[in-house]
């Protein structure tokens, strides 16, 4: 096709030294719902909320926190669409790591990985960056692990943060209740106190997801466990 | 325990004369019968390994040869990836030497990626993906891996045949041209949870007394044991013929 | 309905190859031990074509004289046809000297037999055992020798043993031995198993025993 010769990478340096399209990809995340995660002792906890446009959504159909392996996870603020597209590629990075060496991908890897590819979308022709913020949460080598990969293809590991709507709040909170010697099932109750700081309406766990990550790996709870950890708030 | 292997006698034998493998027209050459012709065995050479307490050996021959033709007595053929990892690759030496390169090139890059050492295990998976990428045009080795988990400090030992087979025993290992004898001598003389010293002496009689009746490997042993605080290589003396 | 066949005169076509292939290989192991006074000899029990198991009780040594003993394997009908011509011209030799035919003699005359069949053999491996002016060697053949004859030129030749001489052959080292190798050729090969077979001659007479061995 003629236009593929014209298709340049849309994100280009403006004249100051930005790449604005990556600034308006952070933007998109700014706007998105809330995500935090938080790292335990004993494990790691991802939260986000979930809110719907119309009340005749069928709730537990929409999943936004996604299992990776056995041990990782992980959840985004953002758009929903681009997210899926990550969740896809990181489940198949995961599977090629461990056909080629036989055991399950260390996190760190599988970060650096899927930050490789959000990297690329940055710099390629034809393509616009992804709209997402990803966090994601494992535990291998016995400790557990958070990160937060951006769509300029940055990550950073956290001992707690919050992405999405309202996320200097949630970080500002955070910061006040982290302590290093947290437990998973405190950390759970932190993690939902942290998105009760934004949220408009009454919490239940249709308009909320959990995951949880230690030693025996990672699994999304239940709407009737995260029912259990709300009766505990109120 | 003391050792009968390290300094044995050379001995002085005529050589045998150079009896090459001679084609013959019979109805049924008994020579192609019982001669396995296989690229695998043109230059030939064996390697073993064995699990002990806490410690593996591996062994190998230091015979290069074309067919019956006798190159070299140096050319070893167990090489070391890490701190307790080995690996023999007997076989066809031009692959001997291919497959080492290309598989010090994928463990230098998986550990500065990873930022951590090798695992015995994750080289077997390793070296089933660059032997299997070659299905249909294969590298002529069947490699031996040995090595202790850095981790848990596990003896570790498994041989995989030349498309990435692998096989993962609890006692011991063998390859090469003459794989039937070790399996005579190892099976006889393998005993559980051995110590470094009896290990030696194991793996390094059930090596030699094997290529003593191998024409196309022998010519002096090398003997690595690996414990978690030293590996001790020996070099042994055989019989020359 | 008639078809013409196209066929191209047989001048035109390449000469017609037959295969001929009249061995077979029965596999069975065979291993003797000669000591000062006595001589052992024993072979395992299993008959094989290929993959499949004819017989798990199928004795491979040869009672030819009072005290001389032969251990045959490889091509089963070889074996049969040749320890018949063997025992038959022994016969004639106990005949025609009034005794019994010397080992020595049994011996000359087996190697005479296999080379007059120099360029159509018969397909045996063979061990002959026997009390007359016996050496100290000790033999293995058959389908699993390369399992066992480096075991036995260790422990009993005592070969790459700095300062061990090789050990006084009595009758319990040696049944040992034979049990041993055994033991390690029916593991990794499939053409040995189910059973052995010791024989002993002395000059007080021969002994047999039978001793089991894995059957898969």
């Amino acid at each position: 096709m003629a236009t593929e010769r014209y298709s340049f990478s849309l994100t280009t340096f403006s004249p100051s030294g930005k790449l604005v399209q990556i600034e308006y990809a952070l933007a998109a995340v700014a706007a998105g719902a809330p995500a935090v995660g938080i790292k335990a002792k004993d494990g790691v906890v991802l939260a986000t909320e979930k809110k719907h446009k119309s009340i005749l959504v069928e709730e537990h159909s929409i999943i936004k926190v996604e299992v990776v392996t056995d041990h990782i996870g992980m959840v985004y603020s953002g758009m929903g669409p681009d997210y899926r597209l990550l969740v896809r590629q990181a489940r198949r990075v995961a599977q090629q790591y461990y056909r080629t060496y036989l055991e399950p991908i260390p996190t760190t890897q599988l970060v650096q990985r899927l930050a490789a590819i959000m990297q690329e979308y940055t710099q390629s022709g034809g393509v616009r960056p992804f709209g997402v913020s990803l966090l994601i949460c494992g535990w291998d080598t016995d400790r557990p692990y958070l990160f937060q990969c951006d769509p300029s293809g940055a990550y950073f590991p956290w001992k707690a943060t919050a992405m999405g709507k309202n996320f200097i709040n949630g970080k500002t909170f955070l910061e006040k209740r982290y302590n290093e010697d947290l437990e998973l099932d405190d950390a759970v109750h932190t993690a939902i106190l942290t998105l009760k700081e934004s949220f408009e309406g009454q919490m239940s766990s249709d308009n909320i997801e959990i995951g949880i990550c230690n030693a025996k790996g990672f699994r999304r709870l239940t709407p009737a466990e995260v029912q259990d950890y709300l009766a505990n708030i109120a | 325990m003391q050792s009968r292997m390290v300094e044995l006698e050379t001995r002085n034998q005529d050589p045998q004369g150079d009896h090459g493998p001679q084609e013959r027209n019979y109805i049924l050459s008994l020579h192609d019968v019982l001669m396995k012709k296989s690229i695998l065995n043109y230059n030939g050479g064996c390697v073993v390994a064995m699990k002990g307490k806490n410690c593996v050996a591996i062994a190998c021959d230091l015979r290069f040869g074309v067919q019956a033709q006798t190159i070299s007595t140096d050319f070893k053929r167990v090489f070391e990836l890490g701190p307790h990892l080995y690996i023999g690759l007997p076989g066809l030496a031009t692959d001997t030497q291919t497959v080492l390169q290309r598989l010090q090139f994928r463990i230098k890059m998986y550990e500065m990626r990873e930022g951590r050492r090798l695992k015995p295990h994750t080289l077997m998976a390793m070296m089933q993906n660059l032997l299997y990428e070659r299905r249909f045009g294969p590298y002529f080795v069947e490699p031996v891996i040995a090595g202790l988990d850095p981790n848990t400090k596990e003896p570790y030992i498994c041989a995989l045949d030349l498309i990435g087979c692998a096989c993962e025993p609890a006692d011991f290992v063998v390859s090469g041209t003459c794989s039937e004898s070790l399996y005579g001598m190892c099976e006889t003389t393998w005993q559980e949870d051995m110590e470094p010293e009896d290990l030696f002496e194991c793996i390094s009689q059930s090596l030699v007394n094997a290529f003593d009746r191998d024409a196309l490997s022998g010519w002096g042993a090398v003997v690595h044991i690996i414990e978690q605080d030293k590996v001790t290589t020996r070099t042994l003396k055989c019989r020359q013929d | 309905m008639a078809v013409e066949m196209a066929m191209e005169p047989d001048y035109m076509r390449d000469p017609r190859k037959h295969h001929f292939s009249p061995y077979m290989e029965n596999g069975g192991t065979s291993i003797a031990i000669a000591g000062d006074d006595f001589v052992m000899i024993a072979s395992d029990t299993r008959l094989t074509r290929g993959f499949n198991i004819l017989s798990r009780n199928q004795e491979k040594v040869l009672r030819l004289t009072p005290h001389t003993m032969m251990a045959s394997s490889g091509c089963w009908a070889d074996v049969l046809t040749l320890s018949k011509v063997l025992q038959d011209r022994i016969t004639m030799y106990s005949h025609e000297h009034n005794e019994s035919m010397p080992t020595t003699a049994v011996a000359q005359m087996l190697s005479t037999m296999l080379y007059w069949r120099r360029f159509f053999p018969y397909y045996v491996a063979n061990i002959l055992a026997g009390l007359d002016e016996q050496g100290k060697g000790v033999v293995a053949t058959g389908a699993s020798v390369a399992q066992i004859q480096p075991l036995l030129d260790n422990q009993v030749a005592a070969l790459n043993m700095k300062g061990a001489t090789p050990p006084k052959m009595t009758k319990d080292l040696a049944r040992q031995l034979i049990h041993d190798a055994f033991i390690s050729a029916a593991e990794r090969d499939i053409n040995t198993g189910d059973g052995i077979i010791i024989h002993t001659i002395t000059k007080e007479g021969k002994t047999e025993e039978m001793v089991k061995l894995r059957r898969d």
